[in-house]
């Protein structure tokens, strides 16, 4: 996996395994890698892993089993809530930049219908 | 979380020239720790008087102990296989941490030689520069201790080489060992590390968090690096 390195890795391993989750890779209560293994396949330290799995165990998107492993969760609530999350913010990111080019709300709602349809139609 | 290793007021000289000065550094168990800095600097000196191969001054702890026996016996250092004759095969070499290091485990050497492709057989004049360094590699992991030293592992290795390196640390660095690794290039390893050490204007001059860098002032690792060397970059602040 290839990282921004202004990025904190710990927080791109997070952004990378909610990728997963959202994308189906990562199904509701499907089992992690063992954390070296994850380590040696981002190819970062065992301590980042940890760093990542932590936080996530504690708002609670993934769930640790003593001696089993790491899981996501199986509490599908907090998975739409994550997705929601995410959306959001992707969404915030498109929305400031295209703010930044003058463009009004009508505006940006009506190149977002006509970008939908072109690719509709190209695909 | 206990310390892996500590160094108080530590000066070294050689021909009268210091090399270097007012020396402070303490290491966390269990971390990553990059060992930065030009050539020249003082890197693999810094190295050698962890293991007391070089003697300066100050107090320097592996572990909980300053005694050179012990200090020697926690901490895994190959130093670039001086002392080898050339013409010593690898297994020979092998047969000689066997004999030297208790806590030399064929084991773990017999995994690492394995995935890094190393043939016994071979004698070190006929070693390329990357086969030598997986060789490094594998006779340093393969001891279990405490403290781990690797000097500058990827200077001048190709890609692919290095990627099996990156991995072999990764794979068989103890839990709860700490690692140091030295490099005046710090982009290729800026993902392992979980700190930076800076060895500059003959002292040791920064110490920091990696994740820490890239968090509070926002900058790759490596642009970080580069402007302690510009004039009125940042500070040598610890």
């Amino acid at each position: 996996m290839k990282f921004d390195d202004k990025v904190p890795i710990y927080y791109q391993i997070k952004t990378h395994l909610y990728h997963e989750m959202l994308n189906g890779q990562l199904t509701a209560g499907a089992q992690l890698p063992p954390v070296r293994q994850l380590a040696v396949d981002l190819t970062v330290n065992v301590n980042t892993v940890q760093r990542a799995l932590g936080e996530m165990i504690t708002e609670g998107t993934l769930t640790s089993q003593r001696g089993k492993g790491n899981f996501v969760t199986t509490d599908t609530t907090r998975l739409a809530q994550l997705k929601d999350q995410l959306v959001m913010a992707q969404l915030a990111q498109t929305y400031d930049q295209l703010h930044a080019f003058n463009l009004t709300d009508a505006e940006i709602l009506t190149s977002l219908k006509q970008y939908i349809e072109k690719r509709g139609i190209a695909q | 979380m206990s310390t892996a290793l500590s160094i108080q007021n530590l000066n070294y000289k050689r021909n009268r020239q210091v090399i270097l000065h007012d020396g402070q550094l303490t290491l966390s168990t269990g971390k990553i720790v990059g060992l930065l800095g030009e050539n020249g600097a003082g890197k693999t000196t810094l190295m050698r008087l962890i293991t007391g191969n070089a003697q300066g001054q100050g107090v320097i702890k592996v572990g909980d102990s300053s005694d050179v026996m012990h200090r020697k016996q926690k901490t895994s250092f190959s130093d670039h296989l001086k002392g080898f004759d050339k013409s010593t095969k690898i297994n020979q070499v092998v047969k000689f941490y066997q004999t030297v290091y208790p806590d030399f485990s064929n084991d773990r050497y017999q995994e690492m030689a394995t995935f890094l492709q190393l043939d016994a057989s071979q004698k070190l004049t006929a070693l390329s520069k990357g086969t030598k360094e997986k060789l490094i590699i594998a006779l340093t992991l393969a001891r279990q201790t405490e403290l781990y030293l690797l000097d500058e592992p990827f200077s001048g290795i190709d890609s692919m080489s290095r990627k099996q390196v990156i991995s072999s640390i990764l794979k068989w660095t103890p839990d709860n060992a700490t690692l140091l690794i030295s490099d005046h290039y710090v982009h290729e390893i800026a993902s392992l590390l979980d700190e930076i050490v800076v060895v500059k204007d003959q002292t040791i001059a920064v110490h920091k968090g990696a994740d820490e860098i890239r968090d509070q002032l926002g900058v790759e690792i490596e642009d970080y690096y580069e402007s302690l060397y510009e004039v009125g970059g940042a500070a040598d602040d610890k």
